[in-house]
């Protein structure tokens, strides 16, 4: 067979930030003398860390670079021609055949106007000959294709009406509707939740087909570059460092930093030394009994009707002490509710929060000292929750002070001690916090709960902003903490294989309920939930899957949490769902000794009832 | 369905905040200095008739009773009636005295619906002056901040903003009026008379409206929609007029809102220095004879402008940016 044709041919790119003006103004190239051709429905995968150049990369192949970046060299040849020299008007039409989806879906569309008609609007923009009925209905049969819920009432809905996985699917749309030569995606499953962004994906690689329109799929992630692309191109430090098929890349990779790209890469099922489940005769810590909370909401367009978001809707646990307790979900799930009344931000409307066997609603005074002392949060986002003109001694002398400590050497000592711990050198004690990377930024975060001396800390994402090697770090100082302390974790989190890592029990939520709990090995292994299989079949990762996304994962993203259906809550998007599930609530089920699944299908006398519902292999 | 909640619920406080507003001028206009009777009775009338006059008119009883039933006219319709104008046009008062009998006095329901439409004439002229001054001057200085059509565009709304509106009228009447003959000033006789005291109007209105149009348009430019637009396929004109500009005028909507009800101080000035017969005159003249229910008249009328005004404001916002629904 015959080399095709290449759609697009890179030759010897450079892209340069200009910074200052005239022939004075300092260039620092960002990406160097790269590269490549792209294949008549190759899916080519573009994979860097932060700062590799690779949204530059991709920006330079649909010729959108705008100061201070500038082309410094190279052609992107599209039909004969460089587009990079185009004039303005000639590219415009081009765009008809060159199309591109980033990684903010929300603000790529205007939000004053329906998502359809925007989608018209464009595709009457590049090809006037259309005429708008045919270009509606178009759009209609796209959005199908791609399956939005009833695509035609969809249409007229504006951007914040849909979610981020949907509106992420309706630029794909946008992008496609115009039968384009190739299309880049610039990081389009960054924003989204890993079932969605995992139903994305599955779309990218079906479209490419039908519509017979080569890929650039540009992505941090390498597991998520691994699960579309033929061929993988990686990007370190703007230059093209190795290229190779997608499987022998993940093999044998031949670069050094692909091989250190792929050793950061989490594995949950290849790696046994997962924490065990803890004992469970001790007195719980925290323990939480029927919690619910809901809000109360104006509903759209009426008078003074009130809706009510079920937020967190009858949890029930235990954190012993001394375990690494993990709860995990996607947005919307309720998990940051959750956090928020175990911290006692807020109080549940029914149910009660026991912390050290005290009901946290009735404390008060020095029982409520104490509990704050005792039970720490820390935050999500390095950034935003450190003051900005407060040296960091003085922001980790605060909480000291606040619960009484007055003799300042033993202050002094005290914070110089933990941030030791937490690896924080002790020259920072009178720096500001602006110079800190993110990474220390999270300890001084985490510092200021330890001064304390707690028992108990609350992560809500604390690591999420990080990347992997800064993650490894500082999950190795937790456990180190734990091991001097004897602390308990309870870490509420997205990220699954960080759970894996460090969590002895899992809880699995969806919709505001916990519908599963479980010990590490047994949730990744044999989990009793179909929501935790869809999960787990969702995890980008490089290893074999467990659980293939094909049985496990159903299209649809969850229900809003407004004025639920009764029954299961998982059952829309249930691969099991049968009768039963859309009448009756399942509740919490033991399985074998200690393990709860909130699903029908569970056999309380120890196994799933899996066995039931898969094809036999 | 949301328009009518909107709707509803807007009214609602509109009905309440004119209510209020009538109360408020109701009980100001009694509690200051200066009898009215005495002013329509004429300097001379021996104090027992002023007297007699007042109970007749109900003047002595107490405040809430008097806005009771002057509330209960309001309801049917019914602002009163002059105390001072007589039906047949000419305001009386002064020092001659006669005993007209309250049947000859000017309605005042007929009084603001005659100089009601020229305001509204004027008002809505000199809105889309300002507009249209605004467009011309903001949006390239939207397009470009920091480069020259930008600091037009500051310096030229600091200029307006420090013109006083007396002083441009008068300079704008010597100008086209006296020395051009361009266009007519004083008094109304026809569409043309509108022209001038609409344009000083404008240039009061304008500044703020400026520098709404050239912030917001400037940010709305930053915003990721644009930039993707354009790698989308849209050209440029389109994406400013049908998207950006879009999107701006909803901060310049709600300006507008707000200007609009500043707007009445200016009127009173450029009517009174046009000697336009609009509702502004009506209001100084008014003012001056101390004819009460003419000012509480006035007063219910404008506020309940303002009510629709900005009503119908947040209405055309929402229905631009359908993110605003509350
Ligand atoms: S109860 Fe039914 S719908 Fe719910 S998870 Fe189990 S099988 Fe699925």
């Amino acid at each position: 067979m015959t080399e095709a044709k290449p759609v697009l041919s890179v030759r010897d790119l450079t892209v340069d930030l200009v910074l200052g003006d005239g022939p004075a103004a300092a260039r620092r190239p960002l990406i160097e003398a790269i590269s490549f051709d792209l294949k008549p429905r190759e899916i080519l995968g573009i994979i860097g860390a932060s700062g590799s150049g690779k949204t530059v990369l991709s920006r330079a192949l649909v010729n959108w670079i705008e100061p201070p970046l500038a082309i410094a060299g190279g052609s992107v040849t599209y039909k004969d021609r460089n587009i990079l020299t185009l004039p303005r008007g000639e590219m415009r039409a081009l765009r008809r055949e060159i199309a591109y989806v980033g990684a903010n879906p929300q603000g790529a569309l205007d939000p004053t106007l329906p998502v359809g008609r925007q989608i018209v609007e464009k595709l009457r923009a590049v090809a006037p000959e259309i005429d708008r009925k045919e270009a509606e209905e178009r759009a209609i049969a796209l959005l199908d294709a791609v399956r939005i819920p009833s695509a035609r009432s969809r249409f007229h809905e504006y951007p914040s009406q849909f979610s981020g996985g949907m509106m992420q699917r309706a630029l794909i749309v946008d992008a496609l509707v115009s039968n384009p030569a190739f299309l880049v995606a610039d990081n389009v499953t960054q924003p989204l939740d890993v079932t969605v962004a995992a139903q994305v994906l599955r779309l990218m690689r079906e479209l490419t087909v039908r519509f017979d329109t080569a890929v650039v799929f540009v992505s941090s992630s390498l597991p998520t570059v691994a699960e579309v692309a033929d061929t993988v191109l990686v990007l370190e430090g703007g230059r093209v460092v190795e290229r190779q098929a997608t499987k022998s890349l993940v093999s044998a990779p031949t670069h050094a930093y692909t091989r250190e790209l792929i050793g950061q890469i989490p594995q949950l099922w290849t790696d046994t030394s997962a924490p065990a489940a803890t004992a469970e005769d001790a007195e719980p810590v925290f323990s939480i009994r029927d919690a619910t909370r809901s809000y109360k909401v104006r509903k759209r367009g009426t008078f003074a009707a009130m809706s009510t978001v079920r937020a967190v809707r009858n949890v029930t646990f235990d954190v012993f002490p001394g375990e690494n307790f993990g709860v995990v979900g996607e947005s919307g799930c309720g998990k940051s509710t959750l956090m928020r009344l175990l911290s006692r931000l807020e109080l549940p409307d029914s149910g009660v929060v026991l912390a050290d066997g005290k009901d946290v609603a009735k404390l008060s005074g020095k029982e409520l000292m104490q509990f704050r002392k005792n039970f720490q949060l820390v935050l999500q986002d390095p950034f935003s929750s450190l003051p900005p003109r407060t040296a960091i001694g003085a922001i980790l002398e605060e909480p000291l002070r606040t619960h009484g400590e007055r003799n300042g050497k033993a202050i002094r000592e005290r914070v110089l001690t933990v941030m030791h711990e937490v690896g924080l050198p002790a020259s920072l004690y009178d720096e500001l916090p602006l110079g800190l990377s993110a990474g220390q930024r999270q300890r001084v975060n985490v510092a200021r709960a330890m001064v304390l001396a707690p028992k108990v800390l609350i992560m809500d994402e604390t690591l999420s902003s990080l990347d992997q090697t800064e993650q490894f770090k500082l999950l190795k100082i937790f456990e180190d903490l734990q091991a001097l302390h004897g602390l308990t974790y309870v870490f509420i989190s997205h990220d699954l294989a960080m759970v894996r890592r460090v969590c002895n029990r899992v809880a699995v939520m969806y919709l505001g309920e916990v519908v599963e709990i479980a010990g590490n090995e047994r949730l990744f292994f044999d989990p009793g939930h179909p929501y935790s299989r869809a999960l787990l079949s969702a995890v980008p990762t490089l290893e074999a899957r467990r659980y293939k996304p094909e049985d496990c994962l159903l299209e649809g993203e969850p229900p809003s949490p407004i004025d639920l259906p009764p029954g299961c809550s998982f059952a829309s998007r249930c691969p099991n769902v049968f009768d039963r599930c859309r009448v009756e609530s399942p509740a919490l089920t033991v399985r074998g000794r200690s393990d709860f699944a909130a699903c029908h299908l569970v056999d309380p006398h120890g196994e799933t009832a899996r066995e039931l519902v898969e094809e036999p292999a | 369905m949301f328009i009518l909640s909107f709707l509803a619920r807007r009214l609602a406080q509109g009905a309440l905040i004119v209510f209020l507003v009538s109360l408020l001028i109701f009980t100001l206009l009694r509690v200051v200095p200066g009898d009215p009777v005495r002013l329509m009775a004429g300097g001379m009338a021996p104090e027992a008739l002023i007297e007699q006059i007042a109970t007749e008119m109900g003047l002595r009883d107490p405040i809430l009773v008097q806005f009771g039933r002057y509330m209960g006219g309001v309801i049917q319709g019914d602002l009163g009636q002059s105390f001072v104008r007589p039906a047949s046009g000419a305001s009386t008062g002064g020092a001659s005295f006669s005993d007209s009998t309250r049947g000859e006095r000017a309605e005042v329901l007929t009084l603001i619906g005659d100089t009601l439409p020229m305001t509204l004439q004027l008002a809505a002229l000199s809105i889309v002056f300002a507009l249209i001054i605004s467009f011309v001057i903001g949006v390239p200085g939207g397009l470009a901040p920091g480069r020259w059509p930008d600091r037009v565009a500051f310096y030229l709304s600091s200029i307006f903003i420090s013109l006083p509106n007396f002083w441009l009228g008068i300079v704008l009447a010597l100008l086209f009026s006296v020395k051009l003959g361009w266009l007519p000033a004083i008094g109304y006789h026809g569409f043309a008379y509108t022209i001038l005291p609409a344009l000083v109007l404008a240039v009061e209105l304008s500044p703020v409206l400026i520098r709404t149009l050239t912030s917001s348009l400037a940010t709305i430019m930053t915003e990721s929609f644009v930039a993707v637009g354009a790698v989308r396929g849209l050209g440029r004109a389109r994406i400013v007029f049908a998207h950006a500009l879009r999107n701006a005028s909803v901060p310049l909507l709600n300006i507008l809102g707000i200007q609009i009800s500043g707007l009445l101080g200016g009127v009173l000035v450029v009517e009174f220095i046009f000697d336009y017969p609009g509702l502004g005159l009506l209001t100084i003249t008014a003012v001056l004879q101390r004819d009460f229910p003419l000012i509480q008249g006035i007063a219910i009328v404008t506020s309940a402008i303002f009510v629709f005004i900005n009503i119908a404001v947040d209405l055309a916002a929402t229905l631009i940016d359908p993110r605003l629904e509350y």
